[in-house]
């Protein structure tokens, strides 16, 4: 009888995850091997076998995207800086011409019209700061780095007036953190769900891409987090680049008398009273980290100077991995890091600012790095967050900031990013720009009425966004593949989506 | 006539006195047995396959003759025969859940329809279930033969076949599992319940435990306490369980050796004198920063308490009430401010939750950490407004009061259901409004704890009637909803928020404080009165003090004495705590059901694991100060007390276990990384002694004295018996309730014995050190 692969990756991908014993998965290793060949020779057939990561950085909090990416220009015919300002600059959180002027950047598919990235991400002197690097405003000159507009989680398209209607599916629960951070991360804004798109493309990739990897698929440098969770894949979370990767995994204090024995039994219980659910998946944590403890003990650290953030700890320890990754015996990696405190309802301005500058510097040590490695083309940089924040401020004067809302900008960075340009969809109806109207209550805004805030509706979903990544990783793209990592997918113009071809 | 009132007198009094001693004495024994019996899935004569029938034939009486060697259409329903049972009244369907698993060792959770008696005679009840996996997990379906079994109580019925679709020769049950057919069986009136197994399981005796109710009362004080010590145990073994209770309601707290850290307040700018820096300006104390800008006071208070306070079981109600009503060192400077908000937990942990509803509302602490404190009607902020619905009330969609969430479809949903949100953004907005106006009191007046050049954290927020918002509010609006409207303050008459003929600005104001005042108890008492509430908080203090994934008949129950305690009152936390944990579902002995108990939280695991253990200060000569090793511990475990992540707590309610179909929310702080810093922790608390070098800092008085344990008795054991097994028995008993293996407690003695009988404390360290970080042990059940 021919088992077909899907059967036989099904069964051992239960198996690699310690659904049965330490035992078991012995005498299971012999056919991985085997296995592991075929899987290579398919792969000699393939157009695409060099290495490849994504990293997902988010925004955790829901970062003021309207900060970020700001439009300097006045042309008339489109949003402006006036626009913009005539928003915010009253309760004191526009940003100057002035200060945006060293971090300008040119929009071709807008007619190279000025937009300016938040001041931060460029090169800067501070008193009393150690300024790293130049930050990543250089690499839009460079066609690294490129702005995909308006972007947020949607069931399917939806106009201001199919917004208003009952009869359009809408998000669950907008506006709410953990609601639209679920929603992000599973790339599925209809339903609850329990795995995440990272997690899923590694269900369907692990078994074919890493047959021999020696650590999941999916690495998390900022704890559980549920676009790391796959149905098979159960990711590896571990701590930053303050603990080297020999130490991440690693158990103390099995010496002296007695060591070697309480090891054993130590290893050992893992395998017994599997019949709680509970014990059986806290033992299969333990397992995943002695598996994987044993594969980092000689991994390498990385040359190029990080900052000494949160983030640029959590950068440092992804790229410690991608340069460990041949000896890891991984094609295919996925990252997950984060910074944190971007749910700015007050004094925005010191505090978006503080964390755009750890964003920047640690991003842009990260791709020098890569530099180093000759990992650039190779590695994909792409951010998420919980939402944008009201366009309209909350509160005024030193302690501004904005409230929870919707449609956000993001980054993509990477050697095969076409950069330079910003990217999108307009309106369902074919109407708007690639850039959100900045009108209070205007087409964009999903508020009516003069208490209208500034929520921009998105104009291409997550999922859209998160699609365009996934095919450049590798995803298989045939139907049901697609299906079970976006299901929601077909909603939106089916095929490509042309101007949002960021990547190859 | 005199003598005779005198001796009636007499004879009443002697009566009184008589029944008075024997009340004391039948309150001791007023605990009824815990245990509840298994039940028993019925299966054919001669075959594990399970006796089922499709739920639409005519005849429901059961017996050997239904032809069940069949297959049942996927999502039909059908019905099961389960026996010995003993329900409480009101206990249906919905105290029960049917899992299957398929060749894969994928779980499925099969809906529990129905329930009705057959027999009363043979205590036999027809079950149906419907045959869809609602677990929403696998992308897969049950197909083929499946493994079903029952649970109730947190008890596992035994394993039946099911054949999905079609019957498969596939042998998804080992050897061991037997028939468990009607008529052998001696339903209802056993003695001796054969042995059952499972696949990949252990043998599952219901009468594992030997002495059943001190399993029971170990496992009480896990969830009750911060960890279960031998003087709690005989207390409890004293006076049973329901007045144990009574008396920790009644107890002082904090203890009275551990008075709250009530540090005066400081300016929110850090002065030179207590900025930690000492060589320019010395800091007075030198532990002024310490002290004041940093949790450190509370996080040791906090450790203290748990570890030997005398009121455990309010310090644990307010520690789980704290993971609801989420506030975060992440934005709280002080450790007084902070220390107010842990008073409102306290004291609210046994009252009524709509006083502490209102106090949280009006809480600096809380005001800072979500903004409502600079919320005002021309620049309102959402946030306390959004999380006091999202997170402490309501919840975001409609709920059964079983917990189970109502959709918009059907009630219960069913699979590609949407769930029915329990408010919109417009709701937000409105809410918004009616808290705008209060800020930190500075009134002297008004607030006894002014402090010039601080912000006052003490005193509840006041309202600065110029930033109230006065127009009118549509609160939640729901069945039975009586005060979902806010009307506009009139700006006529003499109850005018505004000038206007009759009415002064001071009188405006004063109108307005009393308009202000009642809009907002009117909104709080709209959420407190939504049929939410009980279901969403119950089910959440369950999962924090008992199991992570109710039975839906437990939290109804819970829920119902939320929604009146028996005497006409909502919100009685006293009795909901009661209600937790004197449930059928937390009490009995050894738990079988697979899917039962929690992970221990870094917090749990910890005070749980040091009081076991004669917890002590590093240096071994008097009590720790609850200090551990060092911040580094909790930080790296996942769970820094008090400095929740974000308001969502350091693990979310729903949170899914990768790989699995389990809710796990413990686990979200469970990684591989977290995963091995238990280990660690666990390490160094019992192979480093004493556990922390005393420092300059600890001989000035401002500590800290560290934590450490001890051995002693342990070793004492150790040298008793030379076999080790006296010392893992011990452990078995002081640390897992009796649950250990004997697969375990073997792989523990060979460890155990590899080391010289002579070398006592390495023997212990070793049994220690194996039991605590097994996931048996991280697994609280």
């Amino acid at each position: 009888m021919k088992e077909t692969r899907r059967d036989f990756l099904k069964k051992s991908g239960g198996c690699a995850l310690g659904m049965v014993s330490l035992a078991t998965q012995m005498h299971h290793l012999g056919a991985m091997s085997a296995m592991a060949q075929r899987v290579l020779d398919d792969q000699a057939n393939s157009p695409d076998a060099g290495y490849k990561a994504l990293v997902l950085l988010y925004f955790q909090g829901g970062n003021d995207g309207n900060n970020m990416i700001i439009p300097n220009h006045g042309d008339a015919t489109i949003s402006n800086y006036t626009a913009y300002s005539a928003a915010r600059n009253n309760q004191g959180l526009a940003l100057t011409q002035t200060q945006l002027a060293a971090t300008q950047i040119n929009v071709p598919r807008l007619g190279n019209l000025a937009y300016a990235l938040h001041p931060n991400m460029g090169s800067q002197t501070q008193n009393g700061t150690t300024i790293v690097n130049n930050g990543i405003h250089e690499l839009w000159g460079l066609g690294k780095l490129a702005a995909v507009v308006n972007v947020g989680n949607l069931v399917r398209p939806l106009t201001k007036a199919q917004y208003q209607s009952s009869s359009f599916a809408k998000p669950y629960q907008l506006f709410s953190h953990s609601d639209q951070v679920t929603q992000s991360q599973t790339a599925n804004a209809k339903t609850q769900a329990f795995t995440g798109w990272g997690g899923r493309v590694s269900d369907k990739m692990t078994s074919s891409d890493n047959p021999g990897g020696l650590i999941p698929m999916v690495t998390s440098i900022n704890g559980a987090q549920l676009f790391t969770a796959g149905q098979t894949t159960l990711p590896l979370a571990i701590a930053d680049a303050n603990t080297p990767l020999a130490n991440v995994l690693n158990p103390a204090g099995f010496t002296g008398t007695g060591g070697p024995a309480r090891l054993t039994a130590f290893n050992s219980l893992r395998t017994l009273d599997r019949s709680s659910n509970y014990v059986a998946a806290a033992s299969n944590v333990t397992q995943a980290a002695m598996d994987a403890n044993n594969s980092l003990a000689t991994a390498q650290d990385v040359t190029t100077l990080f900052p000494n953030t949160g983030l640029g700890r959590q950068l440092k320890q992804v790229a410690r991995l991608i340069k460990d990754s041949t000896a890891l015996n991984v094609t295919r990696q996925i990252f997950y890091v984060q910074v944190g405190s971007f749910d700015t309802h007050t004094s925005q301005l010191t505090g978006q600012g503080n964390l755009l500058t750890q964003v920047s510097q640690a991003m842009r040590s990260f791709w020098d790095e890569l530099g180093v490695q000759s990992m650039q083309n190779n590695v994909t940089t792409f951010t998420l967050s919980d939402f944008c924040r009201t366009f309209n401020p909350a509160g005024t004067g030193a302690i501004v900031g904005s409230d929870h809302a919707w449609g956000n900008h993001m980054f993509v960075m990477g050697g095969s990013v076409l950069g330079g340009d910003f990217y999108g969809s307009l309106r369902p109806d074919g109407t708007g720009n690639y850039y959100p109207t900045l009108t209070f209550a205007g087409p964009d805004d999903a508020d009516t009425g003069s208490g209208a805030r500034g929520r921009w509706i998105p104009t291409t979903a997550v999922d859209q966004y998160a699609s365009v990544l996934a095919r450049w990783y590798g995803m298989p793209q045939d139907t049901a593949s697609l299906a079970t990592v976006f299901p929601n997918l077909p909603n939106f113009a089916t095929g490509t989506f042309p101007s949002l071809n960021f990547l190859p | 006539m005199e003598s005779r009132i005198s001796r009636f007198v007499l004879r009443v009094l002697t009566a009184v006195a008589l029944v008075s001693v024997f009340g004391l004495w039948a309150m001791a024994q007023d605990d009824p047995d815990p245990n509840s019996p298994t039940p028993i899935l019925i299966t054919e004569a001669t075959s594990t396959r399970a006796l089922a029938q499709s739920a639409d034939t005519a005849s429901r009486v059961p017996s050997n003759k239904i032809a069940t060697s069949q297959a049942f259409p996927p999502d039909s329903d059908i019905v099961i025969y389960v026996a010995d049972l003993a329900l409480m009244e009101g206990e249906g369907a919905n105290a029960f859940r049917a899992y299957a698993t398929d060749g894969q060792n994928h779980i499925y959770s099969f809906p529990v329809v129905g329930l009705e008696e057959v027999s009363a005679a043979k205590n036999l009840y027809a079950m149906t279930i419907r045959l869809t996996d609602d677990s929403g997990f696998w992308d897969t379906k049950p197909v083929g033969d499946v493994a079903l079994y029952v649970t109730w109580r947190g008890l596992a019925s035994n394993t039946a076949r099911l054949g999905i679709g079609h019957i498969s020769s596939d042998d998804v049950l080992t050897d061991g599992s037997k028939p468990m057919p009607l008529g052998t069986t001696n339903l209802g009136n056993r003695t001796s319940p054969p042995t059952l197994t499972r696949k990949s399981g252990r043998n599952i005796t219901p009468d594992f435990v030997g002495y059943r109710f001190a399993a029971d009362r170990r496992r009480f004080l896990e969830q009750a306490t911060f960890g279960p010590t031998q003087a709690l145990d005989d207390r409890i073994r004293r006076i049973g369980l329901k007045t144990w209770l009574a008396e920790q309601f009644a107890a002082q707290y904090p203890s009275a050796l551990n008075p709250y850290p009530n540090q005066p307040l400081k300016p929110a700018n850090i002065p030179a004198d207590c900025d930690g820096e000492q060589t320019l300006t010395p800091d007075v104390p030198t532990t002024c920063f310490r002290d004041t800008y940093t949790l450190y006071p509370l996080q040791t208070w906090n450790s203290f308490e748990s570890l030997y306070g005398t009121a455990p079981l309010r310090h644990r109600v307010a520690w789980a009430m704290g993971q609801i009503w989420v506030n975060s060192g992440v934005d709280v400077q002080q450790s007084r401010h902070m220390v107010e908000y842990h008073k409102i937990l306290s004291n609210n942990a046994f009252g009524s939750f709509r006083t502490m509803m209102g106090q949280m509302t009006l809480s600096p602490t809380m005001g800072d950490y979500l903004s409502m404190s600079l919320s005002t009607k021309n620049n309102p902020n959402e946030n306390y407004a959004r999380e006091i619905m999202q997170l402490f009330t309501v919840g975001l969609f409609m709920l059964n009061q079983d917990g189970s969430i109502i959709c918009v479809e059907h009630n219960p949903c069913q699979t590609g259901d949407t769930p029915q949100p329990s408010y919109d953004q417009n709701t937000v907005n409105n809410l918004t409004k009616v808290f705008t106006g209060w800020t930190f009191c500075a009134v002297q007046a008004s607030c006894p704890n002014v402090a010039v050049g601080a912000l006052n954290y003490i005193d509840p927020m006041l309202l600065n009637t110029a930033n109230h918002d006065l127009t009118a509010k549509t609160l939640t609006s729901y069945t039975g909803s009586t005060t979902s409207n806010v009307a506009a303050c009139p700006t006529t008459g003499s109850t005018s928020c505004t000038v206007t003929t009759g009415v002064t600005a001071t009188q405006a104001a004063a109108n307005t404080v009393t308009y202000a005042n009642a809009s907002m108890n009117q909104a709080l008492d709209n959420l407190f009165n939504h049929p939410n509430v009980g279901p969403f908080i119950s089910k959440t203090m369950i999962q924090h003090l008992v199991t992570s994934s109710p039975s839906p008949a437990y939290v109804s129950r819970v829920a119902g004495v939320f929604n009146n305690n028996g005497f006409g009152v909502r919100g009685d936390m006293k009795a909901v705590v009661r209600a937790i944990l004197l449930d059928p579902e937390a009490r009995g002995d050894l738990k079988t059901d697979p899917n039962y108990g929690k992970l221990r939280e870094p917090f749990q695991l910890s005070t749980n694991f040091l009081r076991s253990f004669n917890v002590r200060s590093a240096d071994g000569t008097g009590l720790s100060d609850g200090y551990l090793l060092g911040s580094g511990e909790y930080r790296g475990m996942g769970q820094i007390p008090f400095f929740s992540p974000t308001v969502f707590n350091y693990f979310p309610p729903g949170y899914v276990i990768p790989n699995s179909s389990l809710i796990g929310p413990e686990f979200a702080v469970m990684t591989t990384g977290t995963s091995i810093q238990r280990a660690n922790f666990m390490n160094r608390m019992v192979f480093t002694a004493p556990a922390l070098p005393i420092t300059a800092d600890s001989t000035t008085g401002g500590g800290p004295r560290g934590t450490s344990v001890d051995f002693s008795d342990l070793q004492a054991l150790s040298t008793a018996d030379s076999t080790g097994g006296q010392l893992v028995d011990e452990l078995n008993r002081r640390m897992l309730h009796g649950t250990m293996s004997t697969q375990m407690r073997s792989t523990i003695m060979t460890a155990v014995t590899n080391i010289v009988a002579t070398d006592t404390l390495n023997r212990s360290r070793q049994a220690v050190y194996l039991v605590a970080t097994s996931s048996q042990y991280q697994v609280q059940r």
